[in-house]
């Protein structure tokens, strides 16, 4: 079985084709990055796994269910967890307020109406536990916003992983991150246990280099290159694409 | 212990304000009730959900003209009757309307909303079948009968009426916007995308939210009807979803109590300004709105809420 399998998957924007015919599949428990310059449909071939949007063409396959129509909330109760490019947590309500939220999502209690959420003690109870774990108990009173921002990535990834996915989406999870904030969230992800496939799409090759056991490398849409971090290393066609955008480096888009 | 008090305070003073008002502050203190109510509904799409809907009246009105028609037409007073299936037409109104309304998003949301209670306006205006012969709108609508044996209301048992439907939707919207459900509201309206991520069907909630506003805002309809005796297209138009939205905003959206305090100062001061200089209302109410933008941007309630907060606070530390 397969944790995820995409057929001829396309998507386009008006004429343009954002993503063209894209195969591939992803064991389970694989750690994947997407890697791929500006515009080459990462984000968008996220999208349509995360069920963000309708796709134009082709079918994806999540442990062998045909998932290609379903919603982003159903993708959440089968297992789907995803951290936002740009953190999507609930920037005016509190940490705690985000953790329950979250928590409750993926249970039927959700649509309770006549019982206040804390009195839902075994989802209350996670909540706490979880904020503990990402040492951030002490904060849960606080509001979102005014939280680092490296803070903010490890409760949406945390928080992400409380849901117990199958499939954790990760999109640019070193965005905005300085250094040491972007090592603790390579941690928690080389942390995971070998149940969790990961998907990940990220600019800092650090991260992906640090993470991934595959590398998949998008152009204009499509698949150009499929392997090891050290095959990728060593394509000829990567490197020129990299090179070509970004100059020299060590490696590809060392940034 | 002291967070308890304003409440007890609150329905104290409701229950024993009648035995000091005159008849005509009494009706006073109905109407504000029933716009408090109204007021409140509103907020659970607004305040709670983050829609902006701009045809609430349509289920204010639905209600009031079911009561209504069903005593031009049918002659039923009983209030068993007419309640009931006045607050059923305003949830299927909104049911209606709400499905059709949550296809668009944002201000598309909003001229729909506005579209369609103007469609219900222009079909009250225009069909003669929802006005008393030779008016526009309908007259000469009956305290309900309670059907209770040697017992009819007047205006102060009435009071009570109002009062009882008021207590009740304030309790039960107190428990839903707690809940996790209410919490749910709350986070579409932060960030609606992120609640679809982590598994929260986003639509179902707007629309279900949409259609309990709408019942709770059909029962202050089904109240004002009794009250005023007298319904018109005006119940169901523009001017009368502006109402609770000018009411939630001046008190505090998002705020359970923020509306009714919104209700409050907007039903005395409109008493008030309309006794001693009836041409200049709109004048003091829009004076009214800016002010409260300018210093309470959270609006009123929030802000009287924060003072009581604080002196209680300050009293419970005093008391070590």
């Amino acid at each position: 079985m397969k944790a995820l399998r995409v057929e001829d998957l396309s998507k386009q924007f008006g004429g343009v084709s954002a993503v063209n015919n894209v195969s591939f599949s992803v064991e389970i428990g694989e750690r994947l990055a997407i890697i791929g310059p500006n515009g080459a449909g990462k984000t968008t071939l996220f999208n349509l796994i995360n069920g963000q949007f309708p796709v134009t063409g082709g079918r994806i396959y999540f442990f062998e269910q045909d998932v290609t129509a379903l919603p982003t909330h159903r993708l959440a109760h089968l297992g789907q967890a995803r951290a936002f490019q740009i953190i999507s947590l609930l920037q005016n309500l509190t940490v705690l307020d985000n953790a329950l939220l979250t928590l409750h999502g993926t249970k039927p209690s959700r649509f309770k109406m006549f019982r206040p959420v804390e009195h839902f003690k075994d989802v209350f109870d996670q909540a706490i536990h979880t904020l503990d774990t990402l040492d951030l108990g002490e904060k849960k009173d606080e509001l979102v916003k005014n939280l680092a921002h490296g803070e903010q990535r490890r409760l949406e990834i945390g928080l992400g992983l409380a849901m117990e996915p199958r499939l954790l989406l990760l999109d640019e999870p070193s965005a905005g991150l300085t250094k040491e904030e972007g090592v603790d969230v390579i941690g928690i992800i080389k942390k995971l246990g070998s149940d969790i496939t990961v998907l990940l799409v990220d600019h800092d090759m650090e991260m992906v280099f640090e993470v991934a056991e595959r590398i998949i490398v998008l152009h204009y849409g499509e698949i150009i290159a499929d392997g090891t971090p050290e095959e990728i290393q060593a394509d000829q066609r990567v490197r020129e694409i990299y090179m070509g955008l970004e100059g020299n480096g060590d490696h590809v888009g060392a940034r | 212990m002291l967070g308890a008090v304003p409440y007890v305070g609150a329905a104290l003073i409701f229950v024993l304000i009648p035995f000091f008002l005159s008849t005509y502050e009494e009706g006073l203190m109905t109407r504000f009730l029933v716009f408090a109510l109204f007021a409140m509904s509103y907020n659970v799409v607004f305040g709670y959900a983050g829609l902006l809907s701009l045809g609430h009246a349509a289920f204010f009105g639905a209600g009031g003209y079911t009561v209504a028609l069903l005593k031009l037409h049918y002659n039923v007073e009983l209030f068993w009757i007419s309640a009931p299936l006045g607050v059923l037409v305003a949830t299927i109104t909104a049911a209606l309307f709400g499905f059709i309304a949550l296809r668009a998003s944002g201000i598309y949301f909003l001229l729909v909303t506005f579209a369609l209670g103007q469609m219900l306006y222009s079909l009250t205006w225009n069909v003669k079948w929802f006005s008393s012969p030779g008016m526009q709108g309908i007259t000469g609508i009956p305290l309900p009968d309670l059907a209770i044996p040697g017992f009819a209301l007047d205006t102060t048992s009435f009071y009570y009426v109002v009062l009882f439907f008021f207590g009740i939707s304030f309790l039960l919207l107190y428990r839903l916007v707690r809940s996790p459900y209410g919490r749910a509201l709350v986070g579409i309206r932060e960030d609606e995308a992120r609640m679809e991520a982590v598994g929260y069907d986003t639509w179902l909630y707007k629309y279900t939210a949409f259609v309990i506003s709408g019942a709770f805002a059909g029962i202050a309809g089904v109240l004002f009807t009794y009250y005023n005796f007298f319904v018109s297209p005006n119940h169901l138009g523009i001017m009368t979803s502006f109402l609770p939205m000018v009411m939630a905003i001046m008190g505090g959206l998002g705020t359970l109590l923020g509306p009714v305090v919104g209700a409050g100062v907007f039903i005395f001061v409109e008493n008030f300004s309309s006794i001693y200089f009836p041409a200049r209302w709109p004048l003091v109410l829009g004076g009214l709105f800016v002010l409260t933008i300018m210093f309470a941007r959270e609006g009123l309630g929030v802000y009287l809420w924060r003072l009581w907060t604080k002196v209680s606070h300050h009293h419970e530390s005093a008391k070590g």
